[in-house]
């Protein structure tokens, strides 16, 4: 696998990229359709999501609302196809911010004196023991609900798991062979962190940042659904579960759409941060 | 609804490669295995390699770690009260809206000691915290100890309930996961995968709708009998069921990959005596060490779940007092919840600590 | 891992759907009436209740609906009020009021005895006046229905209570019948405010028993009961009813359940689907509609600032909105259209129906005319300040059927080039923007026995923020005009026509002035187990009471 990395010219990349599995192949399809639906949702669906019809409200998925219409009679395909980029904008977001707290965290530990290490481990002990969504309520109790304070809260609960790994990570390459080469031709610190630690690092917290956008996603819909998310109209998913909840007699869709939505993505972020934690493991295996 | 579940095992296993808890095949390479072996020391702050301390050491060692945790977590409280925005004093008589007049602030700041230097009030914080003493509700005007009180009894219960729920259902999935039948398996896997992203609320809501407004067997409203708890038991342990099982999966996988596996064959041990007797265990093991994780996942959880059950308890108190934005209610429930996570990890490293000197014995 | 984990996920997500599609169709076939033969009956009965759950049982203390709900079951006023709007007898027997309007003269019933013993004489009238008027008891309901009273004194004998006022009221029996100004037990209101608050001492059909916060209020029956008012069915003996369980689950999808499965016998704030399923022929579940007194449920537009201080821009915004498509998809003729700004469970109330119509190209006249042009992204600019209003909407006291009906005037305003910025707030969050004028447009229920309710909300007096922060002229109408006429109402006491004559002006003037653009009644359903014989909605503020009811069949 890491000698095939290497290769690149342009024949060694067609060739490796028949060889993915069929599951790869669709694995990428669903990913880009969801990039595709948060780059530009007009393009897959051209109409406004806001745009009301009273007289339209609650039809039942068919031609012309193949997911059906909410209770102002706009069209559900059309937001849910909109959510896509307020969801996927909330779990990015707040994964990088999540990573960047917990780099800074699992570097310092990873890296500092036993005492830094002592003190930045026992914090992050300490931050684990806020569940995200008391973590969030919390946020929100104080400043107010809002998209920021999803992405505040969704990233700082997801950050000591990332320093966490991080400094495990860090430590492994560290011990490992050549970075004590490294060492020993007496290249500096910070060249060593830069060119030899944090390259062999920073793959599994990739791969686990994948993960952890399914969830952040699934989080920010948990707190729409609470009515602490994105303000109305926004087409948001949580925030249309929720309305789906209060019209649950008057139409199944409503919850179903939006729900498999969630699922959806999730499951995609799920299995293609499995693939990256395999090809990292499988590069780092050798520890 | 399980963001942190991914690299958290509990803070045993800091300094561990692998520890990450994630739940995905390539991390095989650097298996769960490896936690249960070498992560003893710990902790935060681990020794030089080599050396072993012995077991009350560590377990001491463990417990001023869950100390400094608590204080930790406390301090944190302290600084949100800080953040707070407005006047601290106008919060305390009732929290803004309350529209005290000039003389009560000035008596509630003395009385609540809001005019003594910073240090001092974090010093007097924490002293009331040792107390018990959480606060005053802004919305209830009663202590908050006395709110959430009578609350735990039926969010625990239903965690509970869940947590069982989950391992039966995790341990279910992950032994059909690992056996023989090939398409068995991948349905397990594919159950626990879907499982572990259902977003709870909707599961509760799809719930209600199909087994109490439809089919109406189980209440829509839930009480502490047996057949209130079915719904929100459910609502709550299928997507942990999810996460646990992957987990353990990973673990029984390396553990059936291990030479010690290939011995056991050997000697004659049939496939699922294999699995039932060996790998069964080291598939406990970080499913234990997800415990705390999980109680966190679970009170979460309970938030969402409690209001569609409309059942008393500590999440639907967390969630009105979010609405009504009664700060020393949620940061007191928080407190709570932080104070069980650290009881919960404190438990399962004993639990895990057992069940290794079983497995080395 | 790929392809079959990806099938079988796409069939459990089928399955999913397809179950939810199953139930939902099969959701028409409700359980018939029960068969025929003799019906088991109990005498307990659960209520569930989607409001807020009162912090503070004393309705006293705050006062709001939900406090009056529950409160309806275990206190009582000197006075109620039948149907048609007239004042009836209860703890009082008789009421006198003076020539010059300003001293009333209660009768009370004699031999009446508070739960916990305590009899009801005049100075138990007073001890509840003081106590409404304590600031430490921080009502505002019942203080603002009481501000004119001075003093409560003895009248000819103990049974006699003379109330003294600054000035006339003629909405004082109105305030004496609403349940946030009950008679409370004087001993029980001198316990702690902590103590009476969990446990208020009246003479009403039920007393509290337990209360289980998040979860129940217990009442047991009064069976030492006497005071039915006096267009109660039972005018004698305790009810039939031994108790009431009173319980609190705020999801309305789950309380509707619950009342299909027969775990609760009676819901308030159902969805309106339910409401119309309710009402169709054979149904299960039957529906009261007792829709809340005093104002109806109205948007109001800021005239204090600017855009809305011009008539113009006013009228703009009330034409550019389509309420009736509105209410119409989302209440499902549950909830007729009002055009008056009080609701019609008044007597006085006058509808205006021409005041406010839906035209969108009128709209954009106005607007051109007022000097509003329309900018790049649709929405109308002048100056270089977009025509944006700000629109806070209270999450407490807006169901969702009402926040999703803002949200399609917001979608049919921007047709006209209004920027509608709806925010979901939480009450002290909604109160604070209101008192820091951070909003152009807004909807704030107001309940209160009686057309005085006009003079709380639109006269100048009422743009002030009283002590407590809180104003209620939130259209901030200030027209010396109309002021005079609500004082003149207000003065005018035993003189019922002219005072609705006066009324009727008043409210013609605020329907000129466009400053409110009315929706429907504010809603206020119940939803019953059909079998349930003598449920009525008490027709002071319409909260339930359930004296009559007869026992009630086992689910």
């Amino acid at each position: 696998m890491s000698a095939a990395l290497s290769e690149t010219r342009p024949r060694a990349v067609v060739h490796r990229l028949a060889r993915l599995r069929p599951g790869t192949w669709i694995l990428a399809a669903c990913g880009l359709v969801i990039l595709l639906c948060a780059a530009v949702p007009g393009l897959i669906a051209p109409g406004d999501p806001l745009a009301i019809a009273p007289r339209e409200s609650f039809l039942a998925p068919r031609w012309g609302h193949p997911f059906g219409t909410d209770e102002s009679g706009r069209d559900l395909f059309t937001r849910v196809v909109h959510g896509t980029r307020s969801s996927v904008l909330i779990g990015v977001l707040s994964t990088l911010l999540g990573v960047g707290l917990g780099a800074v965290l699992g570097l310092v530990t990873g890296l500092g004196r036993r005492w830094l290490d002592a003190a930045g481990s026992r914090l992050i002990d300490a931050m684990l023991a806020f569940p995200t969504l008391l973590l969030a309520l919390l946020l929100i109790a104080v400043r107010g609900p809002g998209v920021a304070t999803v992405i505040v809260a969704v990233g700082l609960s997801s950050a000591p798991g990332y320093a966490r790994l991080l400094r495990s990570e860090v430590r492994r390459v560290s011990r490992s062979g050549h970075v004590e080469a490294a060492r020993m031709l007496g290249k500096g610190p910070v060249a060593i962190v830069w060119r030899h630690i944090l390259p062999g690092a920073l793959g599994p917290l990739l791969a686990v940042a994948t993960l952890g956008v399914g969830q952040a996603i699934v989080w920010a819909s948990a707190l729409g659904y609470l009515g602490l998310g994105a303000p109305p109209p926004a087409p948001e998913w949580g925030a249309m579960l929720n309305a789906g909840r209060t019209y649950i007699s008057n139409g199944w869709w409503m919850t179903v759409f939006p729900g498999l939505a969630i699922v959806g993505v999730g499951v995609i972020a799920t299995l293609a941060g499995r693939r990256l934690s395999a090809r990292w493991a499988g590069r780092g295996g050798a520890r | 609804m399980h963001d942190d579940a991914l690299p958290a095992p509990g803070p045993t296993f800091s300094g561990v490669p692998g520890a990450s808890g994630v739940p995905g095949p390539g991390a095989a390479g650097a298996g769960p295995q490896g936690p249960a072996v070498e992560g003893r020391p710990g902790a935060g702050a681990p020794l030089p390699r080599g050396r072993r301390r012995p077991w009350w050491a560590s377990a001491l060692w463990r417990l001023l770690g869950a100390v400094v945790a608590i204080w930790l977590v406390a301090t944190l409280g302290f600084v949100v009260l800080q953040a707070l925005p407005g006047d601290p004093a106008e919060a305390a008589v009732g929290g803004p809206g309350s529209q005290a007049s000039a003389a009560a602030l000035q008596a509630a700041r003395e009385q609540f000691g809001l005019d003594l230097p910073l240090p001092q009030q974090y010093v007097n914080y924490l002293g009331h915290l040792l107390r018990g003493d959480l606060g005053v509700s802004y919305g209830q005007k009663l202590p908050v100890a006395d709110v959430i009180a009578p609350l735990l009894w039926p969010t625990l219960l239903l965690a509970l309930c869940s947590l069982v729920l989950a391992w039966v259902l995790a341990l279910g999935t992950a032994l059909v996961a690992t056996g023989r039948s090939r398409i068995a398996a991948k349905l397990a896997s594919g159950l626990e995968l879907v499982a572990s992203v259902l977003p709870g609320f909707w599961l509760a809501a799809v719930l209600v709708i199909v087994f109490s407004t439809q089919l109406r067997w189980f209440p829509a409203v839930s009480d502490n009998s047996a057949r209130g708890l079915v719904l929100p038991t459910l609502g709550l342990a299928v997507p942990l069921a999810g996460y646990l099982a992957q987990t353990m999966r990973e673990g029984m996988l390396s553990a059936l990959d291990s030479p010690f596996a290939a011995a056991a064959r050997t000697r004659g041990e049939t496939a699922w005596g294999l699995r039932w007797r060996h790998a069964l265990r080291h598939g406990l093991v970080p499913g234990i060490n997800l415990s705390g994780w999980a109680f966190g996942y679970l009170i979460s959880g309970a938030v969402v779940v409690e209001t569609v059950f409309a059942r008393p308890g500590l999440g639907r108190a967390l969630l009105s007092a979010v609405t009504a934005r009664d700060v020393p209610l949620v940061l007191g429930v928080t407190l709570v919840s932080a104070l069980g996570y650290v009881l919960v990890t404190l438990l399962a490293d004993a639990l895990v600590a057992l069940v290794d000197r079983r497995a080395a014995a | 891992m790929s392809r079959l984990t990806r099938s079988a996920l796409a069939a459990a997500a089928i399955a999913a759907a397809g179950a939810l599609a199953l139930t939902s169709c099969s959701s028409g076939t409700q359980a018939g009436p029960a068969s025929s033969g003799t019906v088991k009956t109990k005498t307990t009965l659960t209520y569930a209740s989607g409001d807020a759950e009162p912090e503070c049982l004393d309705p006293h203390v705050g006062g709001n609906y939900p406090q009056a709900l529950v409160a309806t079951q275990y206190l009582e006023n000197l006075v109620s009020r039948d149907k048609d709007g007239k004042i009836i007898p209860w703890l009082a027997t008789k009421w006198e009021v003076a020539e010059d309007g300003k001293t009333v003269t209660f009768t009370l019933k004699d031999g009446v005895k508070f739960t916990d013993g305590t009899a009801l004489n005049w100075e138990a009238v007073k001890a509840n006046v003081d106590h409404l008027q304590d600031p430490d008891t921080a009502s505002s309901t019942g203080y603002l229905a009481f501000a004119k009273i001075t003093s409560v004194t003895k009248g000819a004998s103990d049974l006699e209570a003379v109330v003294h006022l600054s000035a006339p009221d003629s909405a004082l029996l109105e305030s004496f019948a609403q349940t946030w100004n009950a008679i409370e037990s004087p001993t029980a209101l001198k316990r702690s405010q902590e103590e009476n608050c969990a446990a208020p001492v009246g003479t009403g059909p039920f007393k509290v028993a337990s209360w289980a916060k998040q979860d129940r209020v217990e009442l047991v029956r009064n069976d030492a009961y006497t005071t039915p008012p006096a267009d109660a069915t039972t005018q004698s003996g305790p009810a039939a009813l031994s108790a009431i369980t009173w319980r609190f689950i705020p999801d309305s999808a789950t309380r509707y359940a619950a009342l299909q499965s027969g775990e609760v016998d009676v819901i308030d704030n159902p969805l309106p689907e339910n409401i119309q399923a309710a009402g169709a022929e054979g149904s299960a579940i039957k529906d009261l509609n007792a829709p809340r007194p005093g104002a109806s449920n109205r948007i109001e537009l800021n005239s204090g600032q600017a855009p809305f201080d011009e008539q113009l821009v006013r009228e703009a915004f009330i034409r550019s909105v389509d309420v009736n498509a509105g209410v119409e998809s989302l209440f499902k003729g549950t909830a007729p259209r009002s055009a008056s700004a009080l609701s019609s469970a008044e007597p006085l109330s006058q509808s205006w129906t021409d005041a406010y119509p839906y035209d969108l190209e009128a709209a954009k006249k106005l607007l051109d005319q007022a000097g509003w042009t329309v900018g790049a992204d649709g929405i109308r600019e002048k100056d270089g300040k977009k025509l944006t209003v700000r629109f806070p909407v209270s999450t407490n006291q807006s169901a969702p059927a009402e926040q999703s009906l803002f949200t399609q005037l917001q979608a049919g305003a921007k047709a006209a080039g209004f920027d509608v910025q709806i925010s979901l707030l939480d009450l002290s969050s909604w109160y604070g923007a209101l008192g820091k004028n951070e909003y152009e447009l807004v909807s704030a229920p107001y309940t209160k026995v009686g057309p005085d309710v006009l003079r709380i909300l639109y006269h100048s007096s009422g743009i002030k923020p009283a002590p407590s922060g809180y104003f209620a002229n939130h259209a901030q109408i200030n027209d010396p005009e109309l002021d005079k006429m609500l004082d003149q109402a207000s003065a005018t006491v035993n003189d019922e026509a002219k005072r609705g004559e006066l009324y009727k002006q008043a409210q013609e003037i605020i329907a000129k002035k466009q400053v409110i653009l009315p929706i429907f009644d504010q809603q206020n359903h119940y939803l019953y187990r059909a079998g349930i014989e003598g449920l009525r909605a008490l027709p002071t503020v319409n909260t339930p009471t359930f004296l009559d009811v007869k026992p009630i069949p086992a689910a």
